[in-house]
């Protein structure tokens, strides 16, 4: 703020040095000047009087001749007077208008009002490089979960748009290139609070930049890069950011764990959802043989998770040798030719998968025409496009920036969750089916919340003080309500982290012990509910014994009184 | 030789060489405070500080409160002088005119030794 003060100053000091000298020269020629008072008197203007006259002529307010009417000496020196401050006087309030007007100054006022608000933050933050699609969708759900967030964006449309949209908390937003390290400062990447940094911006290289100045600036900070090549992808590797979203290869894993475990693919897309969405209705994959039209970087993971799980595939593709595809069949797909010769009539399952919205359309309408039974799944490319994907209905619609969002949601909610997705891949299906009932029987249809705690002193200072004493809780009393034990609270404990150990599905009757970390997946008025139990022991000890403590110190000295 | 610093220079010399002109003499005789001597020093002073905008050094502050000091005491002086001159209380009142003058004279001789300081440790 210093410097723009500084800087407003340095650029007045011509025009109001312009308008000091016109005034002086005009206020002293206007008391030489000879005049005559009423009388006839011969008369001098003092030097306060030349200087009202001189004051409301040159802001053009105009008294007239006062205290007398002026003698012809006075009246020349006026109208040379009129131009000679008029003139720097209109200079001067141009300049002051224009300086305001001036982008360089803007740019600054914006630019550290942004700096303060980041600074004036005491909760953790996330800081979001990108307010794209995929970053306006993460931002959304961050939101939503009541999480900070900081936005960098390089394009002044989008963060307008951020300023109209409906968000619960104050985010603050700047327009700058998050290439520019001092940017990424400004954003808070020395700020104790910022939990971390999503470069979600879809240039791989200035999310490359992002990934090194972070890692450069605060080595411990958690990083999420998005990188659309394996270039990139394996040179943000090289220097430690802590997760590499590539949309193309999450997509095929994805289809991959739909195609072999459905459940634990619900599972997935269900924590990583924005709460109070409703569950997304499963799609079947069949297993066969597929039909891929299209063999860039979506087609080719898509391709190589499909054999994976033992389904075969004929490739379509236009330019074979660009995408180094051997073995495919030649051309776009969009013509019913070339369909026919890749066999779609006794094929299971077709993928579009070009860079073109438009195109990947016109497949599915063509080869659904040949073969109405078949699976569809189709990349989106453009959100604006989605009502034409609406209205084509697909099996499976693919959008880059859903699956990023999701990705980056896992990260950031909790490391416990990404955790404890890793975890849930390995498990059987039949478990992850287990595990949704379970939890559909706990918290409905609808998106539950997903949140961890920590026992420790600082987050659950009732349970460690309960520990301390040497009394055992179990994971159970976390699970009841505090104002009645009875009825049990909506939530279930996903895992539970101990000594670096993950647990999956923590048994109730586990007991706590100091330092755990516990996931926990259930309904906004459990996750409301829980503070209370862990911060305030008579609430637990009431949940542990079902008795109220007696506090104070009467009722303290009365019941020890009673019991002996 | 640069062009600025001797308008610099300058205009901040003749800022207190003014103010000590109209400041000499016995503070209670109106007829040895002229109020074109006042008038100037005014208008010296607002181009001397006019000219010390936008200079971030330390010094550089100083050098700017020193001239806002003299600015305001001056223009108080003058107001007063503005207020009475030509009424029968301009015998007394004078006295005050002249002390505020006073005042912004000192402030005017720190601006001067700055000034010095500055150019002193200057080794070039």
């Amino acid at each position: 703020m210093n410097n723009i003060i500084f800087l407003i100053l340095r650029r007045m000091r011509a025009p109001l040095i312009a308008v000091i000298v016109s005034f002086a020269v005009a206020v002293v020629g206007m008391t030489l000047m000879p005049g005559f008072d009423a009388e006839g008197n011969p008369h001098h203007l003092t030097l306060f009087e030349a200087f009202y006259i001189i004051s409301y002529t040159a802001t053009t307010i105009g008294f007239g001749e006062v205290p007398h009417p002026f003698s012809t000496q006075q009246r020349l020196w006026m109208t040379l007077s009129i131009y000679m401050t008029v003139i720097p006087w209109f200079y001067a309030i141009g300049k002051i208008i224009s300086l305001f007007q001036d982008v360089g100054l803007r740019v600054a006022v914006t630019t550290s009002r942004f700096a303060k608000e980041v600074e004036a933050l005491s909760e953790p933050f996330y800081i979001v490089c990108g307010y794209g699609e995929t970053g306006s969708l993460l931002v959304r759900a961050l939101d939503s979960k009541h999480m900070r967030v900081v936005v960098v964006e390089i394009l002044q449309d989008r963060v307008n748009e951020l300023e109209l949209e409906d968000y619960q908390y104050d985010m603050p937003a700047l327009c700058a290139d998050v290439q520019l390290p001092d940017v990424m400062i400004k954003a808070g990447v020395r700020h104790p609070m910022c939990a971390g940094v999503a470069a979600l911006t879809n240039d791989d290289h200035a999310n490359l930049a992002v990934a090194i100045a972070v890692k450069l600036i605060r080595p411990t900070l958690m990083v999420l890069g998005r990188a659309e090549n394996a270039e990139t992808a394996a040179n943000m590797a090289s220097f430690g950011t802590d997760h590499i979203i590539n949309p193309y290869t999450l997509f095929g894993e994805h289809l991959a764990m739909e195609v072999h475990a459905l459940g634990t693919y619900l599972l997935h897309e269900w924590l990583t959802s924005v709460p109070g969405e409703s569950l997304p209705s499963p799609a079947w994959p069949p297993t066969g043989r597929w039909v891929v039209c299209g063999y860039g970087r979506f087609g080719k993971s898509v391709v190589e998770n499909l054999e994976r799980e033992h389904i075969t595939t004929t490739i379509v593709e236009a330019d074979p040798k660009l995408t180094g595809c051997e073995n495919c069949i030649i051309g776009s797909g969009t013509e019913s030719r070339t369909l026919e010769e890749a066999g779609i009539r006794d094929a299971v399952g077709i993928v579009a998968g070009t860079d073109n919205d438009i195109n990947n359309l016109s497949i599915v309408m063509t080869a659904r025409e040949m073969n109405p039974e078949l699976f569809v799944v189709i990349r989106k490319n453009k959100r604006y496009n989605e009502p034409l994907f609406e209205h084509f209905n697909a099996d499976i619609t693919m959008q880059p920036s859903d699956i990023i969002a999701h990705e980056c949601l896992a990260h950031m909610i909790s490391p416990l969750l990404a955790m404890f997705l890793a975890l849930a891949r390995n498990q059987t299906n039949a478990w992850a089916n287990q595990m949704i009932s379970h939890l559909v029987g706990m918290v409905g249809e609808n998106v539950p919340e997903t949140w961890s705690i920590t026992i420790d002193p600082h987050h659950a200072p009732a349970v460690d003080n309960l520990l301390s004493w040497g009394k055992a809780v179990k994971l159970d009393s976390l699970t009841h309500d505090p104002s009645n034990r009875d009825i049990g609270l909506d939530l279930v404990p996903l895992l539970l982290l101990r000594e670096n150990k993950p647990l999956l599905q923590p048994e109730l009757d586990t007991k706590l012990m100091h330092g755990d970390q516990i996931l926990f997946c259930g309904t906004p008025s459990a996750k409301a509910a829980l503070p209370l139990i862990l911060s305030n022991h008579k609430a637990l000890s009431y949940i542990m014994d079902g008795k109220e403590i007696a506090d104070g110190l009467i009722w303290r000295w009365m019941s020890s009184k009673f019991k002996h | 030789m640069n062009l600025e610093k001797v308008i610099f220079g300058f205009f901040i010399v003749l800022a207190m060489t003014l103010n000590f002109g109209f400041f000499i003499g016995d503070i209670d005789n109106p007829a040895h405070h002229h109020v074109y001597e006042l008038y100037a020093a005014i208008i010296v002073n607002l181009i001397a500080t006019v000219l010390k905008f936008g200079d971030r050094t330390q010094i550089g502050a100083v050098h700017l409160a020193t001239s806002l000091v003299a600015d305001l005491q001056l223009i108080t002086a003058a107001v007063l002088f503005a207020a009475v001159s030509g009424t029968p209380s301009e015998l007394t009142m004078i006295n005050h005119v002249v002390s505020l003058s006073g005042g912004a004279l000192l402030a005017n001789i720190i601006s001067v030794i700055l000034l010095m300081a500055e150019t002193i440790s200057l080794r070039r």
